[in-house]
């Protein structure tokens, strides 16, 4: 689908699906006999949306056409005419997914048509846990659940919610504020806490940075796996393929460095196989060559930051870094004498030293001068109106949990992305979930009140990163399959039986609240609305002012490297590409894609360097006992030959307790070892930190594999 | 992988009106992400292999990345590629086939036609790619999952073999749509599911025998190769390698 035809097709926004806006060719059903290249296509419709299989917010199409459906009418099958989504791709207009969509945002529709999607509101019938919900109306749902809330300190709620931000996020915070609640609170798991925080001191800007790889000729990624599960991997594979290849005579050169052989790692160029926690000191040592050796003029990094990038001890950084000295001095002069170059810097595991280390690494970008210039660092693009100031932020959770009456569960998982809050979660007397599916959490919930499906509401998305101000819209273009009901109008709902009315942030009325506010707006508010349901989005032409300042406080040394004998290796769980921290594991063809690691389909290894396995005398498929101080699971063992020795990594997706038919029972869950301890400056969970030890497994499980080349025994035994 | 054995200049059609659709795909882009394989599975109602079957090697994908280790840590690097159907222009899996179920179209693409298989899996026996995929089972969509089938392609019994058609209802649809409003198909109205879908934006797909047009640009670069060209299969998916 290219822009032209967008456009020739895109119905209006709520108007229904086939109503006629198309007009091409004949509607008709394709039989099965008629030979492939004599099809004739039957009537489609394409309209706006937007992804949100993550926070990133990548704007998409989505192609609509009849389809018929079974229901049951007084005990007889009867099929139902319908208009049904086909396919997702990436909104050629949207500036973060600028056409383009991932493995998740193409298999999402899986989720609308999932045979598992709870179809009505449920009560608790058994035991906490057990599953066992019965089915009752919304009428009875939101009057016992109105009635509950009366009755309880608001402040005393408890609302768990993603990092995703914009009309839902906004009518959740009016809901909060309207009872009497405090505002809701992400689960520290998958929020980019850490990133915002090191964003904030190294230069002062409320939000994500945006990097601007297409346009550098070298790129240092520390940290951050942003071709594989972090951040905006759309809009960043978008800009990767312009770097290496979208200019004419000049191609970008990528280093990643990571604690893990990643995604982005093994795209780069050159793999820095940096020490768990190992990312600051490298991060301090490249900043030591650049200065000491004077390798480049900047007038962005203030005498004090250059004097502690001075001040470092490059040996013992390189030593931290668990890296050789020349490796880093050769990196350093590379990246310093480039002509446009950059450090892209996250946290995909997050360590207890995590945004320090972020910080240090965004810093290298003020020693290079490159804040604001072409193939540079781009400050947050911020939505002007009301939206972006109610952000969902992370405060720590145990404490707050364990003091609720009530806690209301909407857009994640907690029992599965962060299962150490189990314990104080099982004492609260009031657990609500807004999950469309019976997951972990849901499954501990007293009262389930299912959201549609994100194809079924109208929703406006604030992107986790973009490259100007934007606002990416979706429009409800289908009937919801079930019954059930958006969360915002739940909220809405909920706050007037508890006589404190509430307006829900309408899509309609965020555009509005936009109109006049950007650069080349001449049209009338409702034209204005009105385009910008069509194209799928309001988005700012021009980029934001790029004023910074630099931190001026000394941040701090790096962690010192961790050794204990009882749990020789370092334990690291790890977002993946097909699932993120588990949200999709439920969709069979995430479950059926190979793993890029392992190739492994439908289970999850955990994966050891070649030695380690020699030592304990396992090979691919055979199960391994992975012990913590915390807890202990049993995976099939995957030999993987660019793992670091002496780092155990385990990819995130499997081992729910329950999420529908295809993901229910499916391995374990790297998270349920982990011991949450707090990350120092933000007090997010630093689930990278936990050290284990290796046995024999017990169990019988199974890895299948899908490329042949790994059935094979593997040249390393 | 060969010294490209098959300029692209050298790829003719027997028509001048007749294009000869091809594919390019930029190594040095792609981060082997699997967006394109879910694309195709969406687009082309892929079945889901339970993982019984697929413990049996019994999955099913068009498009796959084969992905190879290289060295050893610390100096280990990674070789990955898409690989799909090469609709080699010496297909062979063509002559094999007792019913005629495969054959060379006139547009140069590997067409199957499923309701003539008879599922000797003889072509996926000659298939060099290994992209040739039997249907073991009849595919199962519990209710309502068949809601998302796309109607532009069939489903596939067990007993089948199928392969990738570098999208061919797409094909078709862009003809249509040109002949609609009188004009020629142009470069990029037609992508496959895999190609729309790439987020690094590394395949190119359109026709061979246009000098102009992105594929054949593309394939006509010196990184540009062919999958064991050296067969004499005659593919028509160039892989431009990765290089400094």
């Amino acid at each position: 689908m290219d822009r032209r035809n967008f456009f020739k097709l895109v119905g209006t926004a709520s108007g229904g699906a086939l109503t006629g806006a198309c007009g091409k060719q004949a509607q008709e059903l394709i039989p099965l006999l008629v030979p492939a290249t004599e099809i004739v296509p039957g009537a489609e419709e394409w309209h706006p949306s937007v992804c949100s299989s993550c926070a990133a917010g990548c704007g998409t199409i989505v192609r609509v056409m009849q389809a018929e459906r079974k229901i049951e009418v007084e005990g007889e099958t009867v099929r139902q005419p319908i208009a049904a989504i086909k396919k997702i791709e990436g909104n050629p207009l949207d500036p973060v997914s600028g056409g383009r969509l991932c493995a998740r945002g193409q298999a999402a529709v899986q989720g609308l048509y999932h045979p598992d999607r709870l179809t009505g509101p449920r009560r608790r019938a058994g035991a906490r846990g057990s599953g066992d919900f019965e089915l009752v109306d919304w009428e009875t749902a939101l009057s016992e659940v109105a009635a509950v809330l009366a009755g309880v300190d608001r402040r005393r709620i408890v609302y768990l919610t993603s990092a995703g931000m914009g009309t839902g996020s906004a009518t959740a915070a009016r809901f909060l504020d309207s009872i009497g609640a405090p505002p809701a609170t992400t689960i520290g798991v998958n929020d980019f806490t850490v990133e915002r925080r090191a964003s904030q001191l190294a230069f002062g800007w409320d939000g994500l940075p945006v990097y601007e790889i297409q346009d550098a000729t070298y790129v240092l990624s520390i940290g951050a796996d942003f071709l594989g599960g972090w951040a905006s991997p759309v809009f960043y594979s978008r800009r990767f393929g312009h770097m290496r290849r979208g200019r004419p005579g000049i191609r970008g050169k990528l280093v990643h460095a990571e604690s893990r052989f990643s995604q982005t790692a093994w795209s780069a160029d050159r793999w820095l196989p940096v020490a768990p926690g190992g990312e600051h000191a490298l991060a301090m040592a490249i900043g030591h060559v650049i200065v000491s050796d004077k390798l480049r003029e900047s007038d962005q990094a203030g005498e004090s930051l250059r004097q502690a990038f001075v001040a470092t001890d490059f040996s013992a950084a390189c030593k931290a870094s668990g890296l050789e000295e020349k490796r880093i001095r050769d990196v350093a002069r590379e990246l310093a004498s480039s002509m446009s170059p950059l450090v892209l810097a996250g946290a995909s595991i997050v360590r207890p030293g995590s945004s320090r280390a972020v910080t240090a690494a965004n810093e290298l970008n003020l020693l290079l001068g490159n804040i604001g210039a072409k193939g540079g660092v781009m400050p947050p693009a911020s939505l002007p109106g009301g939206l972006t100031a109610e952000r969902p932020a992370y405060r720590p959770l145990e404490e707050q949990i364990g003091k609720a009456e009530v806690v209301m569960i909407d857009g994640v998982n907690p029992l599965y992305a962060a299962p150490w809050l189990a314990g104080s979660l099982a004492k609260v007397e009031l657990v609500i979930s807004f999950a469309g599916f019976l997951d972990d959490s849901a499954a501990h919930a007293d009262w389930i009140l299912p959201d549609h499906h994100e194809l079924e509401a109208s929703a406006g998305v604030i992107p986790l990163m973009s490259p100007t101000p934007a606002l990416t819209g979706a429009p409800a273009f289908v009937k919801p399959l079930h019954e059930t009901r958006a969360t915002p109008d739940v909220l809405v709902d909920l706050a007037r039986r508890l006589d404190a009315a509430i307006e829900p942030v309408t899509l309609d009325s965020a555009y509005a609240s936009l109109h006049g506010q950007g650069t080349d707006e001449e049209s009338t508010p409702a034209d204005f609305i009105d385009q910008a349901r069509r194209q799928g989005g309001w988005w700012e032409r021009e980029r934001p002012a790029d004023a910074h300042r630099t931190r001026t406080e000394p941040l701090g040394d790096w962690d010192p490297p961790v050794s204990d004998p009882a749990y020789p290796f370092a334990f690291q769980p790890y977002p993946t590409l097909q699932f993120g921290f588990g949200g999709e594991s439920h969709l069979p063809w995430l479950q059926q894609l190979p793993d890029p690691a392992s190739s492994a389909v439908w289970n999850l290894p955990v994966e050891v360097d070649p030695a380690t396995a020699e030592q304990l005398d396992v090979r691919n498929g055979d199960t391994l006992r992975v012990i913590s101080p915390s807890g202990e699971l049993e995976a099939p063992v995957y030999v993987n030959p660019a793992a670091i020795p002496g780092v155990v990594s385990m990819p995130i997706g499997q081992g729910h307790g329950t999420f529908g038919r295809y993901a229910s029972g499916q391995g374990a869950n790297p998270l349920s070892i982990v011991d949450p301890v707090p990350e120092q400056e933000t007090g997010v969970p630093a689930f990278g930190a936990t050290r284990v030890r290796l046995e024999k497994g017990t169990t019988k499980q199974r890895l299948v594999q899908y490329a042949a080349v790994d059935r094979q025994p593997h040249p390393h035994r | 992988m060969s010294e490209q054995l098959v300029p692209v200049s050298e790829i003719q059609s027997t028509d001048d009106n007749v294009p000869r659709w091809g594919m390019a795909i930029d190594l040095d882009r792609c981060t082997g992400c699997e967006a394109c394989v879910v694309a195709c599975h969406v687009e082309n109602n892929i079945p889901v292999a339970t993982e019984d079957e697929a413990a049996m090697g019994r999955s099913s994908h068009w498009i796959r990345i084969d992905r190879y280790y290289e060295g050893t840590f610390p100096d280990i690097k990674v070789k990955y590629r898409p690989v799909l159907c090469q609709q080699c222009d010496d297909a062979p899996c063509e002559p094999v086939c007792p019913v005629y179920a495969t054959y060379q179209n006139a547009e140069g693409l590997n067409v199957q036609v499923y309701n003539r298989c008879v599922g000797t899996r003889y072509c996926a026996n000659n298939c060099p790619y290994q992209v040739r995929v039997f249907n073991w089972f009849d595919p199962e969509w519990p209710e309502p999952l068949e809601l998302q089938l796309n109607p532009d392609v069939s489903v596939r019994p067990g007993g089948v073999m199928e392969k990738c058609t570098f999208c061919v209802q797409r094909i078709q649809r862009g003809k249509l749509d040109a002949q609609a409003e009188d004009r020629k198909v142009g470069d990029g109205d037609i992508q496959p599911a895999c190609v729309q879908g790439c987020p690094a934006e590394a395949m190119a797909f359109g026709d061979l025998t246009d000098p102009e047009s992105k594929v054949s640009q593309w394939a006509g670069v010196g990184r540009s190769t062919q999958l064991l060209g050296e067969l004499g299969t005659k593919p028509k998916v160039f892989y431009l390698e990765k290089s400094d």
